[in-house]
């Protein structure tokens, strides 16, 4: 049981980040619908800096230089050139996935097995590793979960008591009251997208560098867009995201759980790969409530 | 009617442009493998037109990717995004497979093939009605809707797979193949090219015609130019979502049929896994109109047959995931072209108005 619990806190990580990340740039009315790709990017990027230097810190590195640069050709699409974000999103996509496997191919060859690394270690926090059951659950996990830890809180107060979260949630409600407090809208949007892409791009580093190991196109399989959709349900809100992303982290270590128990048959394994998907229809259905950003989705323009 | 065409050949010199941008641009990647990109696309470029069986192929990869393209394009024009065409392609082709396998043998080939045109299209069309109906009555935001129903759809579809769709010996993942009666038939000897290349084409038209020449298609557009408006002037928005998402179903279910029955002859895991994301490409690049989506997806099933033509070299080691490179930058690069041909057009038009204002 804290096993499972322990792997759901695990798991959460990079959908925690990957929230928090989508929810800081949709607050300024920028849905990054490229969020897929960019984890993807950083998955890669993570292994490669990893694998070629040896140190975890530069795939780390890497990782956010990958995510980065994602978002800053996305955001430079959408926010200058005001190009549909939905669309814009789909492309990326699909060009991060071709980028990831070509260039895969073209620094390692076909291995003849394949290429690993060592993950990221679990560490254990002295004291509170030692509480019962909480201990192992929250206080053995690896280094990206602990800035998890740290982002839950900052990102709330920044969002919600400085004025600099003010001014990004003014962004995405009323982008010509910023605009005629002297403030640049679309300068404000593409750094938060940029900010986005790095901690999207060290989200995704969390598959390869804290999970397993290694790199495969499809390691992404669909989180980026989990992590997209926690940001809706959890209202636009840090709070909210990190409510969502242990749920989807709890779907996932339990999924994990059924897949390696070969002898119970309970469930179709394939139920159980959908359930994520399944648990994101349903929980949009039933909450129709939301406090979406106004202007969500639409690109700014002074009028001259 | 002259500014008109005007437009249209500026939109065309644009998207061409841009095509011809990306397609150097993803050459030069060659470069990274040490590859001199002019001779490897040129030599794929030969050996596409010069073998009539691969310049068949192009064909055949175009065929689906119009279904799901006219499925994206269809509710784009309502202003809804149905990203879940993937999902409803699967729909579809369970269901073809299930009725060709059941029917085929026993059913002359006609009516099998109208059983599973039908059958694809509810089945996919279903798919999208339950995404449409979320959105009118639960207000559920379609985009991911449509976009988890594609993950839900393909473990339904392992999950036949593994139980009763499973071959009979039960080896792989895939079903037995369907009778040859149940085939569609071949229109071009001495290739694969059937007969769903013809009714892709004719679907696309069909689509034109529905969504310009009829009342239905006004409402659809209607909404999704102003959804207020189109309530005010008596249209039910909610409705239309629905019926938009019920025939942009069903449109890529349809490429069940042309799969399944003209291609593969059975159902395999992860099978054309992609042709749902390059719908939404393919459709870009056309901006919506369904028979710029004919041209399109011509474009994309040739750049699908340069990647695995290039893929299949001997001794370049050039993965067939280049497609995939050289598709998102042709896409990029048609969706930055968007916004130049909008500045060229802008700065043009703030000309004549003050050449116009000079002249008074």
């Amino acid at each position: 049981m804290t096993n499972i619990l322990s792997r759901a806190i695990m798991m959460s990580t990079p959908l925690l980040l990957g929230s928090i990340a989508e929810v800081y740039a949709e607050r300024t009315g920028m849905m990054v619908t490229a969020i897929e790709g960019i984890f993807l990017l950083g998955a890669w990027g993570g292994f490669v800096g990893t694998y070629i230097t040896g140190s975890l810190a530069a795939g780390i590195l890497l990782a956010i230089v990958c995510g980065t640069l994602m978002a800053a050709l996305y955001g430079f699409i959408t926010i200058h050139m005001k190009q549909q974000q939905i669309v814009t999103g789909t492309a990326i996509n699909i060009l991060a996935g071709g980028f990831c496997s070509f260039f895969q191919r073209v620094l390692f060859g076909i291995p003849t097995t394949p290429l690993q690394i060592d993950v990221l270690e679990p560490i254990s926090i002295p004291l509170l590793s030692s509480i019962p059951v909480l201990g192992p659950m929250f206080f053995q996990q690896n280094l990206l979960t602990y800035f998890a830890y740290l982002v839950i809180p900052v990102s709330y107060f920044v969002l919600f008591k400085t004025s600099l979260g003010l001014t990004i949630r003014s962004t995405g409600e009323n982008p010509e009251a910023v605009d005629v407090a002297g403030l640049n809208v679309n300068r404000i949007r593409f750094l938060t997208v940029l900010v986005a892409g790095a901690m999207g791009g060290l989200a995704g580093s969390f598959y390869t560098l804290g999970y397993l190991g290694m790199f495969t196109t499809g390691i992404i399989g669909g989180r980026g867009w989990i992590a997209f959709a926690i940001c809706f349900l959890g209202n636009w809100n840090p709070k909210g995201a990190v409510v969502g992303t242990f749920v989807f982290g709890l779907a996932e270590a339990v999924a994990i759980y059924i897949q390696s128990m070969s002898n119970i048959n309970i469930f179709p394994n394939e139920l159980v790969i959908a359930l994520p998907y399944i648990l994101t229809i349903v929980l949009t259905v039933a909450r129709s409530n939301f406090n979406v950003p106004a202007k969500l989705g639409v690109p700014y323009s002074k009028e001259n | 009617m002259k500014r008109l065409k005007e437009r249209y050949g500026e939109v065309l010199l644009f998207n061409i442009g841009a095509v011809v941008v990306g397609l150097i641009l993803s050459a030069c990647m060659l470069l990274f493998m040490k590859l001199n990109p002019i001779e490897v696309y040129s030599s794929a470029f030969l050996k596409i037109v010069t073998d009539k069986y691969t310049m068949g192929e192009v064909l055949v990869k175009s065929t689906p990717l119009v279904f799901t393209a006219l499925a994206f394009a269809f509710t784009y024009k309502a202003n809804l995004f149905n990203i879940g065409a993937q999902g409803q392609f699967y729909a579809g082709s369970i269901v073809a497979i299930t009725l060709s396998l059941q029917l085929g043998a026993v059913l002359p080939t006609g009516l099998t093939i109208l059983l599973v045109l039908v059958g694809s299209f509810l089945a996919g069309g279903i798919v999208g009605a339950l995404i449409g109906f979320a959105k009118a009555r639960f207000n559920a935001n379609e985009f991911l809707v449509s976009m988890m129903s594609t993950y839900v759809v393909s473990a339904v579809m392992d999950y036949l797979l593994r139980t009763v769709l499973r071959e009979t010996k039960g080896e792989y993942l895939q079903t037995d193949p369907i009778d040859a009666k149940a085939y569609l038939p071949s229109i071009l000897p001495g290739t694969r090219v059937h007969l769903g290349t013809l009714l892709a084409i004719l679907t696309a038209i069909l689509v034109w015609v529905l969504l310009y020449k009829t009342p239905l298609g006004f409402r659809i557009r209607a909404v999704g130019s102003n959804a207020t408006a189109a309530e005010l002037a008596g249209i039910r928005s909610k409705r239309i979502y629905v019926i938009a998402f019920l025939i942009s179903g069903g449109l890529a279910g349809m490429a069940g049929l042309t799969e399944i029955n003209g291609v593969q002859h059975m159902l395999l895991q992860n099978f054309n896994s992609s042709i749902g994301s390059f719908g939404i490409g393919i459709a870009i690049l056309a901006n919506g109109h369904p028979l710029g989506i004919l041209f399109a997806s011509l474009l994309f099933g040739f750049m699908n047959i340069m990647g695995t033509t290039m893929g299949r070299m001997p001794g370049l080691n050039i993965p067939s995931s280049i497609i995939d490179l050289i598709e998102g930058i042709v896409m990029i690069c048609v969706i930055i072209s968007y916004f130049l041909r909008g500045y060229v057009h802008n700065r043009r038009e703030k000309q004549r108005l003050r050449k116009a204002g000079a002249q008074k």
